[in-house]
């Protein structure tokens, strides 16, 4: 049973709301200020609700998943037991391949390993369906994160903080699509922008020249410079060079973290550049004190 | 307590729910469509109108709780509602299956025309076949907790009418 009214004018309202819909979208993604604090007070108001079900629910959410996800945990299971396999086996060459590891760091001069960074618990995804490429951390503004900081294991990047609440930031994959990072390829020292394609892996699409030798399993790192993220965060390895590009180069990447079964995360602490001219101003100052 | 009230406060609940309780528990990952079900549900019992309305409301509640762009959510909602609310009126019997059936529709295209307006803006990658799994899932998933909620906000939506509504009788 229905209730309507006779005299009603669905149409324009309709229209009327859409209209509304997509004002706010491309205000939005204009990057207008008020509107994300507007929905940072609605996640920061559910907070308290969240945490209190997070561990309310957690001895029913066990047998929820061990009955829904019982094939998911069979193969997360075998993955484990592989893996745990492989670590054993590498076990005997560990030391020496630490050893190889400095060196190579030394190198190449990364100093990734020295970054300030803030270790930070994976809560799961974030609510409803839309969160594809992103995923919940247990750590936000009150514990000092930032909008744009990296996020990292020990293996590489993983992405970067999202949205941050107060004591919840959602993290964005590099896999994700809006994803985008300048990376230098070591070998070359080429630079480019890499940007996430929605399937596993990144691609640089933009900064390198098509003549430029870039070698099967290159290693990539971040840029820094003008970038948000810090330099020199080993993102992942060349898997595709795309050697025979006529008119625009698309240099593959495989990322060097893997992203699935993570628990832990690191959150890079670095200072932000928020201005690009800050570097250069920085500069100045060094060079005309 | 007044109409307008009374849809504010299931969608209020909607959105404590949907942010807590219903994201702990996923099937294949994919949690249950709770406000665009309360959005549909609402097209269905309180007009297209009402419907678009609430929809839009909770469209934007559920870009905050999501993270999704504001506005995102509410441009896919009120079509969904106002398409239920269209289609039920030409209806000439429900049956409880019909409505189930239809609600399962509903859903799956309000999941799967919101994964589509992500892709457009470059929100979302192309893996056409994770959402048209996530939109059959949320589908399934959402009727299978739909008879509550639909009682719930039947209440809310025609609760306690004003003379001037009409009142259309199943079959008529």
């Amino acid at each position: 049973m229905t209730a309507f009214r006779s005299n009603e004018r669905p149409r324009p309202t309709l229209l009327l709301l859409l209209a509304a819909a997509l004002t706010l979208l491309t205000l939005h993604i204009r990057g207008v200020q008020p509107l994300e604090s507007f929905q940072q007070g609605v996640r920061d108001i559910l907070e308290p609700l969240r945490s209190v079900t997070d561990e309310i629910t957690d001895p029913v959410q066990a047998v929820w998943s061990g009955v829904f996800g019982y094939q998911e945990l069979r193969a997360e299971n075998e993955r484990l037991r592989v893996e745990l396999a492989r670590f054993r086996g590498r076990s005997m060459t560990s030391e020496a391949d630490s050893e190889l590891f400095e060196r190579l760091l030394d190198e190449v001069g990364l100093e990734y390993l020295k970054l300030d960074t803030l270790l930070v618990r994976i809560l799961g995804t974030p609510p409803g369906n839309f969160g594809t490429h992103r995923i919940e951390v247990d750590a936000g503004s009150d514990q000092g994160l930032q909008k744009g900081q990296a996020v990292a294991t020990g293996a590489g990047l993983v992405g970067r903080l999202d949205q941050v609440d107060r004591s919840r930031s959602t993290v964005m994959l590099a896999t994700h699509p809006e994803f985008l990072v300048g990376v230098r390829l070591v070998g070359s020292q080429d630079e480019g922008l890499a940007r996430g394609t929605g399937r596993g892996t990144l691609v640089i699409d933009a900064g390198i020249r098509l003549d430029a030798s870039v070698d099967w399993n290159e290693v990539v790192v971040t840029s820094g410079g003008r970038s948000l993220l810090p330099p020199d965060i080993p993102v992942g390895r060349v898997i595709d060079p795309d050697e025979n590009a006529k008119y625009k180069r698309s240099v593959v990447i495989d990322l060097a973290a893997d992203l699935e079964g993570l628990s832990f995360l690191n959150v890079v602490l670095e200072r932000l550049i928020e201005d690009p001219v800050m570097p250069i101003l920085e500069q100045s100052a060094t060079v005309f004190p | 307590m007044t109409q307008r009230l009374r849809v504010l406060l299931v969608l209020l609940t909607g959105l404590a729910l949907e942010g807590t309780i219903l994201d702990e528990f996923r099937v294949q990952g994919v949690a249950v469509e709770l406000l665009l079900m309360v959005a549909i549900l609402t097209g269905y019992h309180g007009g297209p109108e009402r419907g678009a309305a609430t929809a839009f409301l909770a469209g934007l509640l559920h870009d905050s709780v999501v993270g999704s762009p504001l506005g995102l959510h509410a441009l896919v909602f009120p079509p969904v509602a106002v398409a239920v609310s269209s289609v039920e009126r030409r209806m000439l019997r429900s049956t409880p299956l019909a409505n189930g059936l239809a609600l399962f529709i509903a859903i799956s295209a309000g999941q799967g025309l919101a994964s589509l307006v992500g892709v457009l803006f470059g929100l979302l990658g192309d893996s056409t076949e994770v959402f048209i799994r996530q939109a059959l899932i949320s589908g399934m998933f959402s009727v299978a907790v739909s008879v509550p909620v639909n009682r719930v906000v039947r209440w809310a939506a025609i609760g306690d009418l004003p003379g001037t509504i009409e009142l259309r009788r199943e079959g008529a």
